[in-house]
């Protein structure tokens, strides 16, 4: 176990810059997860990390060693892939002593971390199948099982739930925590998906076009994020946005005026308000319902303030037709508000 | 901002360095014996095919290029290109149709089609002399085919010694030998065209013909491209048929070019001369590639 | 309906099993028989001599050995070096790697028929008439072995990266990645290319009559077409004895095999 330090890392292919600098601090033993929008530049960052694609400017470290040129094999990590990358011509056990094997260590040795591995992950049955003979999630836990069978300083984990189905992808999300909860080991991992980030993570890094946008606890990216694209990235159903201007008055949007916490000043800027802050009230905002869809737990109700379309969650049944009018009320503890022209956060 | 970091001295041996010695070494082998055997003969070849040069009289001597106006004043030339030609259109169409149809009646699901996909294949792997020599032996005058004709009336030609019927037979003879070979390319090919393809043509109450020509052959089509280049640039090689079955005759009948370079070559010792041929053969077959490769862009539509 | 398609798919048949029916019987008439009238489907009289006469009449045993012996160094060596060089092609970056594979890719249009001349001089001068060397270093060089190398190389191309990625990470270098992983994994190209370059080397015909010229070194093709008489007539029923000899060894392997051997090529041979 290691912590990991990115410094001023930046990745050019050629004369396009892909990633412009990141800095991120990953603590011994931290599961990091790396979020951002398909494209900005995750999977770039996690093999240079890993040694799979060289570094154009900066520094990696992992514990005390800067390793920027040093092969994968050398960093002393390990990677799970998003289509596993198990050797077809190989069985279990063999994919997963593999390491071992090109590093030298003894058939007994060998056999022990496999056993070792395959106990922990419940592939003990598994152990004499081609990967061709198991099923998406089985596949998966044995690219984990190959990951920890070498006892690496670093996990790296590329997008490893997103070729399975939705179900399977919470057990998995659930399996790999609990494996980190029990082994400690630095993990640094990659996803699109801000749901697994949220659940997963001690701390999560938001990445768009190259560039870190915040990096903080979930809760906190979700409580305060620090501007717009995180604010919008965060969550789901997503925050809602109205553009408008910040008066004594409250805040004006076109054809409606919505209330602003106290102490708040400022010109043109964006409103931000989560779904589920949003409150039925008979004294609130009139707002014109779209949509209605019952959840169960929840009521979801798409619906225009004035010109404005925005979600909203209750807790309550909402029985209201498309088309009538209900009344709403943010709450205002929870109100966000960014600059209109930077994305940063205001209050 | 942070201060910029320190520079580093990187190592020479760098990923990219490493594998640029490992990917030299890995097509070194190839490479070299490309160069070797293959590219500098060419060079060679054109550089003989400037030179008056009888192997037997030892004479090597510069003539610039007398070979080539030699070449275009040979009367046998046109008689020659013309054997090529007929050859190769013929093996092309017979080869390619045939195929088309065998792939097509394998792609129906009956039962033990196996066995006749494994027959129509056969030949392909049997040795070609050996085909070759057996179809002589059954082309004879009074050999296996004529004497089944006889038995029911009908009186066959001499079959490798009349011109008429000799680049017939030759052809035939080739086309069954290796048909199996784009046949099971057409199979491999009908194969991976989606059955949906079928089943809404069949609710637009297309006839099976018209599935035919509307659905398959468009889907095949670049395989149908691929394998002309290659059956067609292979008939330009054919040379153990014609010199095992009729030895280029009657006459000049079936002397393809290729044979026609031997024999300038090998046995009347013009090597100046067969190299000029060779040219000749190479800058065919380059043409031949080169317009196919266009055609593949222009007119086939369905690349994967 | 069916029961045409059978009927025609034999008859179609005719021409692809007929022959090698002829040359089993005829091996085995005596010369007298061998052009009787009405013609024979089953010998009326056996002659089980030819096949002796073919190893009196040539030294056949040797010739066997020279083509596969031949055959077999030309299929590893393609194998090998085509292999080798397929993967560098698709899969390391090194400067210069589109153009020298443009290079190779020249084999293509230049047929061994087309440099024969030059070919017959090179090894003139290297004292290499009259031996095999010719017959094995042309083939694994010229343009089977750059169809060989385009096939591998194609087959590479559409290897997962991730694979190699995880070798990598998993402590190994380029050699040992193409040796461990991507060879493996090439079995079916691999087998397309063996079976092309076989067929290939055991089919040659030009190159056997320019540069051999002892019986002893002599190949199968150029020994199936030494059975004639004192007059240059065939002794049809020992040639076809030998041709039968030649033929079917390949045959069986290939009836036995003929699953992996057809859909190998079907699948990997020639997907341009
Ligand atoms: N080999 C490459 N050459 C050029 N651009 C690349 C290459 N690999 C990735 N990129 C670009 O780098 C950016 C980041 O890619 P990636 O890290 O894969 O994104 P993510 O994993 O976040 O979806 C993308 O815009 C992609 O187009
Ligand atoms: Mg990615």
């Amino acid at each position: 176990m290691a912590p990991v330090t990115l410094h001023h890392v930046k990745k050019n292919y050629g004369d396009v810059a892909v990633i412009h600098g990141v800095d991120i601090d990953i603590a011994d033993g931290e599961f990091v997860v790396l979020v951002g929008p398909s494209g900005c530049g995750k999977s770039t960052l996690l093999r240079m990390i890993a040694g799979l694609e060289t570094i154009s400017d900066g520094e990696v470290s992992i514990g005390a060693r800067v390793v920027n040129d040093l092969d994968p094999k050398d960093r002393d990590i390990a990677m799970v892939f998003q289509n596993y990358a198990l050797y077809p011509h190989m069985t279990v056990a063999t994919n997963m002593g593999f390491s071992l094997e090109h590093r030298g260590a003894s058939k007994a040795e060998i056999a022990e971390r496999v056993k070792w591995a395959a106990d922990i992950l419940g592939l003990v049955p598994l152990l004499d199948r081609y990967p061709r003979q198991l099923s998406g999630g089985q596949r998966q836990r044995v690219a984990m099982g190959r990951a920890i069978v070498r006892n690496p300083q670093v996990f790296l984990f590329d997008e490893p739930l997103s070729n399975l189905d939705a179900k399977l992808r919470v057990v998995m999300r659930g399996e790999i925590k609990s494996l980190h909860q029990r082994l400690g080991v630095t993990t640094v991992y990659v996803t699109h998906d801000q749901v697994e980030a949220m659940t997963m993570a001690d701390k999560i890094v938001v990445m768009n076009g190259g560039k870190v946008e915040q990096i903080g606890k979930p809760l906190d990216l979700y409580d305060r994020p620090a501007n717009q694209f995180v604010a919008g990235f965060i969550g789901s159903p997503a925050m809602n946005f109205v553009g408008g201007k910040i008066t004594p008055n409250g805040f004006e949007a076109a054809g409606t005026t919505l209330p602003l916490p106290a102490g708040v000043t400022g010109g043109n800027a964006v409103y931000g308000i989560r779904p589920e802050h949003f409150e039925l009230a008979t004294d609130g905002l009139p707002a014109t319902v779209l949509l209605v869809e019952p959840m169960g737990s929840e009521t979801q109700v798409t619906m225009t303030l004035s010109e404005h379309k925005v979600i909203g969650v209750f807790r309550e049944r909402v029985q209201a037709q498309s088309g009538s009018t209900i009344t709403v009320r943010p709450n205002l503890a929870h109100v966000h508000l960014f600059d209109a022209a930077t994305g940063s956060r205001i209050n | 901002m942070t201060t910029a970091t320190t520079p580093r001295k990187r190592p020479f041996w760098t990923i990219e360095r490493r594998d640029a010695i490992a990917g030299y070494t890995f097509v070194a082998p190839q490479l070299i014996g490309t160069v070797v055997f293959v590219l500098i003969p060419l060079g060679l070849v054109f550089w003989y095919s400037l030179h008056e040069w009888n192997v037997l009289a030892n004479s090597f001597n510069f003539v610039g290029d007398a070979n080539y106006q030699l070449l275009l004043r040979d009367p046998q030339l046109p008689r020659v290109l013309t054997a090529s030609a007929i050859f190769s259109a013929g093996l092309a169409v017979l080869n390619m149709s045939l195929a088309l149809l065998l792939a097509v009646l394998l792609d129906q699901k009956l039962r033990g089609i196996v066995v006749f996909r494994t027959l129509f294949f056969s030949p392909v792997v049997v040795s070609l002399v050996a085909w070759t020599i057996v179809w002589s032996f059954l082309l004879q005058n009074n050999g296996g085919i004529n004497g089944f004709l006889q038995m029911i009336g009908i009186q066959g030609p001499n079959w490798l010694r009349e011109p008429g019927t000799a680049m017939v037979s030759v052809i035939v003879v080739q086309v069954f030998k290796n048909v199996g070979l784009n046949m099971i390319l057409f199979l491999a090919a009908l194969q991976g065209v989606p059955k949906e393809l079928y089943e809404a043509a069949r609710v637009d109450g297309a006839s099976a013909w018209k599935q035919f020509r509307r659905i398959t052959v468009p889907m095949i089509s670049p395989t149908i491209l691929l394998t002309s280049i290659i059956t067609i640039v292979g008939s330009l090689q054919v040379f153990a048929q014609i010199a095992v079955l009729t030895q280029g005759g009657p006459g000049v009948s079936t002397t393809v070019l290729v044979y026609y370079l031997y024999q300038q070559a090998f046995q009347f010792h013009y090597f100046g001369y067969g190299s000029t041929l060779s040219i000749l053969l190479f800058l065919i077959v380059a043409v031949l590639t080169f317009v196919q490769w266009q055609l593949r862009k222009r007119i086939v539509f369905y690349e994967n | 309906m069916q029961i045409a398609l059978y009927g025609l798919m034999c008859v179609l048949l005719i021409p692809f099993v007929f022959p090698t029916w002829w040359m089993l019987t005829s091996s085995v008439k005596p010369i007298s028989d061998i052009f009787a009238f009405p013609p024979d489907l089953w010998p009326r009289r056996f002659d089980w001599t030819t096949y002796a006469k073919v190893f009196e009449l040539q030294p056949f045993g040797q010739q066997y050995w020279n083509s596969a012996y031949i055959a077999a160094i030309v299929t590893a060596g393609t194998m090998i070096f085509s292999s080798m060089a397929g993967y560098a092609f698709a899969r390391i970056k090194f400067p210069g790697s589109n153009f020298l594979f443009t290079v190779v890719l020249l084999g293509l249009l230049i047929p061994s028929e087309v440099t024969i001349v030059p070919l017959f001089q090179m090894f003139l001068g290297w004292g290499m008439i009259n031996t095999h060397w010719p017959l094995i270093l042309v083939p694994i060089f010229g343009a089977p072995s750059v169809f060989a190398t385009f096939v591998m190389r194609q087959f590479f191309i559409a290897l997962p990266g991730e694979l190699e990625e995880a070798a990598r990470v998993d402590g190994l270098g380029r050699f040992k990645i193409f040796w461990i992983i991507a060879l493996p994994l090439a079995k079916p190209a691999l087998g397309a290319v063996a079976i092309f370059t076989f067929l290939h080397s055991w089919n040659l015909y030009l190159e056997p009559i320019v540069f051999i010229s002892s019986r002893n070194m002599f190949t199968l093709p150029q020994a199936l077409t030494q059975f004639t008489d004192a007059y240059g007539g065939a002794m049809w029923n020992i040639q076809m004895a030998a041709a039968t000899m030649t033929a079917l060894p390949v045959l069986a392997v290939f009836i036995i095999a003929q699953k992996q051997f057809v859909e190998g090529l079907a699948h990997t041979g020639l997907k341009g």
